[in-house]
């Protein structure tokens, strides 16, 4: 089978598609349905740039197959804005001066949404752990971990005082 | 001018909503209807060879194939995809020779990487399938790796016009005997009483910036060559490609895509030769050019490696009498700026400390390593690794504090910058060494970490630097800028510069803004397409805010004073005398009386006669401003570094737990921004002194092309950091600002060094310091506490 | 063909482990099964020739039941074939009972390699440099395999036979790993050594140790990127057992290690440096492995 009929729920809308199975998700969305928010930066998994959440997990889209994701719910950094207003991680990004040239920011932003699902409350030796997987030659992610810091503080729903996190994963 | 107090503030960046929602175009983004796809065939197996056959038939064959591009279906001319050549005078054009050295497609592979051939296919799978059938055979030549092999007698040569393969030295009509200084070095050498010496290598550094390159290239009906880039030097690039294809300029257009990071890499042109040639193949068609990031990786130029020699001379008092240098790199297989680093380098170092003699001598060689060219620093942290840590050796030889050593030398206000007859106009050097000292705690660690025991040692380490901002008087600086106010009194600004994402956009907005009275909602700024833009050098050499700054200031002024001009002649007031604030032109000593912005600006535009007097209302024309700006000086920033490191002296490695970084930047426009280049220049300083290089076999084929064998510091690598921002308003730059675009990155490499000396007595001449190399030292010469060092303290 | 197009392939996906059986049978040398795929498919964007490349991918994403990691206090724990590395780490058991594969799982890649990568993928990949491996290596235990002929459990230190090679036949599927109930006094500890803190290991090691007191009843030692597989330091493990864990102990260990190993030079380190520094992670993970009790 060298194409397959699959279908992908992309931030909130159905998409049905046939796909050759040898395409990466990250092709699938930038060059057929020219989602070209996600982005490529290296293609082997180090980078960080085409992470897109399958499901609830960060994920490298550049080293999925397309057509294993079938019926799979899949959010990319256009998803998160509702019709022009940013959500708290984008916002949280913009107030920390965290962008730069801004080609690793959809990836980052990802790898937070994912972060903060998990653990709503990550020290900042959690938060560096967890951005491991993307890397940004501009900001030194000084300000970058202090924007997933912010995103984290400013979460909708947050119960107003929330536990300091105790455990620090090293 | 009053200040409105929008310089100085963290304005919020223009482009940041596009980037965080992902709306912001970068050039591989683009898309266009039936737009084709191109692939540039290169030789992987080689670094230097020569093809003896090629055979696109099977390609031209393959499935989805529009079009296949040998050597003879393009132009012969040769480019040089580096754009020095445009920012030198013709008699400097003399100097340097023919540069033109790069052909589009080549017989002669230089270094891997080299471009063979071009497919243009309706899919980039096809393109890349068609590639794989290209048959090729090579004649392999000896390849030469360092400037030893290059020159030896009987090597291969790169160019008839450079003989023993020594593509660049300083000039003798500009540099007596080849080397930049002056004073008589060797009989000062003889009058010390310490000299410190050493031989260090210094690594080839990849730029890694995010976003790998790509083009897309057009050609309408009209025979417009349209290019998509993110080149950092839109209006150059314009003009190589005129050049290269024999079209008049007006013919070109570059689009300038948002800019994924640049860091140099994007200084002049790669690919655009061949992406446009492959549109000029298929005419209608646009054609898309997306490297690889293992392509972009070899075939965009890096740091320049190579061997650096210095030594230097000292009083027992600790004054320096001599220094006496000379940097050979190592090019790639073309000229691209072989004159650039060469020099620079020196000038860095002529910068720095008052050396009553110095001679500084540069060279370059082609070798077959990938290219060399402009990243960050430009000569810089090189010379920052050797430099500094003799300092420090020889404050070591000599009891002083490397702090109070450097308070005492470094230049300063008056004296000749990095280039002689340029003096410093501001220096808080001064000031960036005392907070940095204290925000590190540097009196008590120093003497703390004199004396240790156990695995694990400490040392804490100083460097400083002093950078550019702007290349005048070297190079050409000019920038034009339009500023145009609408009838509702807002601006819109046209400045070909780009942003790379430094946020030098933002801060031009400020300083317009702030320059215009305006808000800085109602002013906007855009870099626009070279066809409407006018000229600009590009972003390199930290200049956009120092030298762009000033013509943006400039324009606005312009713009400002012709607004004063005829508020005066409804105020009855002379103009001179008239401010603006929040867009309303009022009188100083009586700010009640005024006029707003825009009750000019709309009649201005809207210029009728009032039918009940006959009179026209207020004065006819629309409001612009214009100039074509030229840097009078440069105002160099300076900087101080302290580190904190740990050795694990078992293992040999090394962990930085604290770096802070001090900088004299005249002015910060945009704090917030200024910040974030000096954190981001961390992190590359810190890969360039521990972690980072490119690193190629026997063979001349590169090892690390990824980054999973190239490794920089991430998140959790990273140190504590603590940026002081020392503002002390340089007399010259706008608003008192100097640059920090490159800066940053340079002193944090030397600091590591010394830190390293502190910790465990042992100086590394060969960067990057990895744990091997560190345990190999400790193996040979045992770990020395620094108290027990020539009397260090 | 490069980082961003893949060769051509078949993909297949079974929807049963017998299924998947009969697939690997039908097509043996000329399939590649994918799990979490951080494997495959880096493999496949890089192959150097087509001989490298695979006829079939046939991915488990359709083959139900096998993202488990489940501990049972009477026989240990069993992790599935498509139980990935951060489902490892969200078993809490884990953590308690093989300290040594949780930390290892901890260091391991990336979050985002974390939440596809499964721990199978990184015994079958057989490479020296495999984290989870090396814990595994340690820790010890058997991979069940299903094949035409049926289930067979192979014990791990039987595994791996040579560089990228397994015990694995290839009409097998492996379906998952158990490892033993750790015995009381048991613990272990993991190390690596990366150039920065994401990356390969140059060096990793990972030690079970059976305790007495501060006596070392019986020891595991395995330590990797120092030969073409994961590697049993034997020899050092004969001069732990029995002993006191004294400083002197200690240093007789660390100084056999070297004699032990046959690392080469790559791009991550050299031979000589592996050699000088192997030793000393050595007594490190001894020396955590007894202080996190
Ligand atoms: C960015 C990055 C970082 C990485 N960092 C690390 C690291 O720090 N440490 C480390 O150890 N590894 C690392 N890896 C390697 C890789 O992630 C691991 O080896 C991983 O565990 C492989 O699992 P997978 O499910 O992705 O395997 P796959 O890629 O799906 O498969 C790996 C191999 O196992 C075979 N296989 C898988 N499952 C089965 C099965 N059930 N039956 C038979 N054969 C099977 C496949 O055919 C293939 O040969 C890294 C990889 C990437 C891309
Ligand atoms: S493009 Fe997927 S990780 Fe870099
Ligand atoms: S902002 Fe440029 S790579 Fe992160």
């Amino acid at each position: 089978m060298k194409n397959r009929d699959i279908t992908l729920h992309i931030n909130g809308e159905e998409y049905r598609l046939n796909v050759a199975v040898n395409r990466t998700l990250l092709d699938v969305l930038r060059d057929e349905l020219g989602m070209t928010e996600t982005k490529y930066g290296c293609g082997t998994g180090e980078c960080g740039a085409c992470t897109v959440l399958v499901e609830d997990k960060a994920v490298n889209s550049c080293l999925t197959l397309a057509a294993t994701m079938d019926g799979k719910r899949i959010t990319t950094v256009a998803g998160l804005a509702d019709f022009g207003r940013l959500d708290h991680i984008q916002q949280a990004f913009v107030d920390e001066a965290a962008i730069q040239c801004g080609y690793c920011t959809p990836g980052m932003v990802m790898k937070t949404a994912s972060l903060l699902a998990q653990n709503p409350d990550p020290s900042e030796a959690e938060i560096r752990h967890a951005l491991e997987g993307n890397i940004c030659r501009c900001t030194g992610y000084e300000k970058i971990v202090k924007a997933v810091r912010k995103a984290a503080e400013t979460m909708p729903g947050r119960a107003a005082a929330v536990e300091p996190c105790k455990e620090v994963v090293q | 001018m009053s200040e409105q107090a929008i310089v100085g503030t963290n304005a919020p960046r223009v482009d940041v909503r596009d980037k965080v929602t992902g709306q912001a175009q970068y050039a591989a983004d683009v898309r266009l209807p039936g737009m084709l796809y191109g692939k540039v065939v290169r030789c992987w197996e080689h670094a230097h060879a020569r093809v003896k056959r090629l055979d696109l038939s099977a390609a031209a064959a393959s499935p989805g194939v529009v079009r296949v591009l040998g050597p003879k279906d393009v132009t012969p001319k040769r480019y040089n995809s580096s754009v020095l050549d445009l920012m030198v005078s013709e008699s400097m054009h003399d100097m340097l020779g023919d540069i033109d050295d790069q052909p589009i497609f080549t017989e002669h592979v230089k270094f891997q990487g080299d471009a063979i051939c071009g497919i243009i296919a309706r899919s980039e799978e096809a393109a890349e399938r068609a590639a794989a059938k290209v048959v090729v055979e090579y004649e392999p030549l000896p390849v030469y790796l360092t400037a030893e092999a290059a020159k030896a007698p009987g090597a291969v040569q790169f160019t008839p016009e450079k003989p023993g393969n020594r593509a660049f030295q300083l000039p003798e009509a500009m540099f007596p005997n080849n080397a930049l200084g002056g004073g008589d070095v060797e009989a000062a050498m003889r009058e010390a009483d310490i000299v410190v010496e050493d031989a260090f290598y210094v690594p080839k550094q990849k730029q890694c910036q995010m976003e790998p390159h790509a083009y897309v290239a057009k050609v309408d009906s009209g025979g417009r060559l349209t290019c998509w880039t993110s080149s950092q030097m839109p209006k150059l690039v314009q003009r190589k490609l005129a050049k290269l294809f024999d079209l008049p300029m007006n013919l070109v257009k570059i689009v300038p895509t948002v800019i994924g990071g640049g860091f140099g890499t994007r200084l002049g042109m790669i690919s655009e030769p061949q992406a446009c040639a492959m549109a000029l193949a298929v005419p209608g068609h646009p054609v898309k050019l997306q490297t690889l990031r293992e392509e972009d990786w070899v075939i965009s130029p890096s740091r320049h490696p190579g061997k650096y020699w210095m030594r230097i001379g000292f009083k027992r008092d600790g004054s320096p009498l001599a220094c006496d240098a000379r940097f050979e790199n190592y090019k790639g297989g073309y000229y691209l700026d072989a004159s650039g680093t060469a020099f620079t380098a020196g000038a860095w170092l002529g910068g720095m400390y008052r050396f009553p003699a110095l001679r500084y001598r540069g060279e370059s060689y082609f070798t077959n390593q990938g290219l060399t060219g402009a990243y960050r620093g430009y000569g810089n942290p090189q010379t920052n690794f050797v430099l500094e840590q003799l300092i420090d050796r020889a404050c070591a030889g000599l009891g002083a504090d490397p702090v109070e050593w450097r308070k005492k030398w470094h230049k300063g206000v008056g004296d000749d910058g990095w280039c002689p007859g340029v003096t410093y106009p501001s220096c808080a050097l001064d000031e960036c060494l005392d907070r940095g000292a204290a925000a590190i705690g540097w009196t008590e660690k120093r003497r703390k970490y004199a004396r240790q025991t156990g695995t694990l040692r400490r040392g804490v380490g100083v460097a400083v630097m002093n950078h550019t901002s702007g290349a005048m008087p070297m190079l050409l600086e000019h920038t034009a800028c339009t500023v145009k106010l609408n009838e509702d009194a807002t601006a819109e600004i046209l400045f070909a510069c780009s942003d790379m994402g430094q946020g030098s956009h933002t801060a031009l907005k400020q300083i317009a803004a702030e320059t215009l009275g305006f808000p800085f909602e109602h002013v906007q700024l855009s870099g626009g397409t070279s066809d409407v833009a006018g000229f600009d050098i590009g972003a390199h050499a930290s200049r956009t805010i120092y030298v762009g700054g000033a013509a943006v200031k400039k324009a606005c002024e312009e713009v400002r004073r012709q607004l004063c001009e005829r508020a005066s002649l409804q105020l009855g007031v002379p103009a001179e005398q008239l401010d603006i604030r929040d867009k309303r032109i009022f009188v100083q000593a009586d700010p009640a009386r005024g006029i707003d912005a825009e009750a000019i600006t709309r009649a201005g535009v809207y210029h009728f006669v009032d039918p009940a007097t006959g009179e026209p209302g207020g004065v006819p024309g629309q409001i612009q401003g214009y100039v074509s700006f030229f840097a009078p000086h440069n105002s160099p920033p300076f900087g101080a570094s302290f580190a904190e490191v740990e050795v694990d002296t078992e293992t040999g490695e090394v962990r930085v737990l604290e770096l802070v970084n001090a900088h004299d930047i005249g002015r910060a426009i945009n704090p917030a921004a200024v910040e974030g280049q000096l954190e981001g220049g961390i992190q590359q300083g810190l890969g360039f002194v521990l972690s980072e290089e490119i690193c190629y076999d026997a063979d001349g084929r590169v090892q690390n092309n990824s980054f999973t064998d190239y490794k920089m510091f991430g998140p959790e690598d990273m140190p504590k950091i603590t940026t002081i921002l020392v503002e002390d308003a340089d007399p010259i730059g706008p608003f008192g600002a100097k640059s920090v675009g490159e800066s940053g990155l340079v002193s944090p490499v030397g600091a590591v060094a010394n830190a390293i000396f502190h910790a465990i007595g042992i100086q590394f001449t060969e960067a990057p310091i990895t744990p091997e190399k560190v345990l190999k030292g400790i193996r040979e010469t045992g770990v020395r506490d620094y108290g027990s060092i020539g009397g260090g303290r | 063909m490069s980082s961003r197009i893949l060769p051509d392939f078949d993909l297949l996906l079974p929807q049963s482990i017998p299924d998947a059986v009969e697939l690997l049978s039908a097509h043996r040398d000329r399939i590649t099964v994918m799990a979490g795929g951080t494997d495959v498919m880096v493999a496949m964007k890089f192959a150097q020739s087509p001989a490298q490349l695979p006829d079939y991918v046939m991915s488990l994403e359709n083959v139900p039941g096998l993202a488990y990691v489940l501990f049972d206090p009477e026989r240990g724990l069993r992790i599935g074939a498509k139980a990935t590395v951060a489902d490892l780490l969200a078993q809490s058991e884990v953590k308690r009972h093989y300290r040594a594969l949780w930390h290892a799982a901890q260091t391991f890649a990336t979050g985002q390699v974390r939440n596809t990568a499964t721990v199978l993928g990184n015994l079958l990949r057989a490479s020296p440099a495999g984290d989870c491996s090396c814990a595994i290596y340690a820790i010890g235990g058997v991979v069940v395999l299903h094949g035409t002929s049926g289930r067979r459990e192979v014990d791990i230190d039987d595994f791996w036979l040579s560089y990228g090679v397994t015990a694995r036949r290839p009409d097998e599927l492996a379906v998952e790993l158990i490892l033993p109930l750790p015995a009381a006094g048991s613990r272990s500890a993991f190390k690596r050594m990366t150039r920065t803190s994401e990356d390969l290991a140059k060096l990793n090691v990972a030690v079970r140790l059976e305790m007495s007191g501060n006596t070392c009843v019986d020891a595991r030692l395995a330590m990797g990127c120092v030969a073409p597989t994961p590697l049993r330091l034997t020899r050092t493990e004969a001069l732990l057992k029995g002993r006191e864990l004294t400083a002197e102990v200690l240093q007789r260990v660390a100084a056999s290690v070297p004699w032990e190993i046959s690392p080469i030079d790559d791009k991550r380190s050299t031979a000589e440096y592996r050699k000088q520094v192997s030793g000393v992670l050595l007594k490190r993970a001894i020396q955590e492995a007894c202080g996190a009790a």
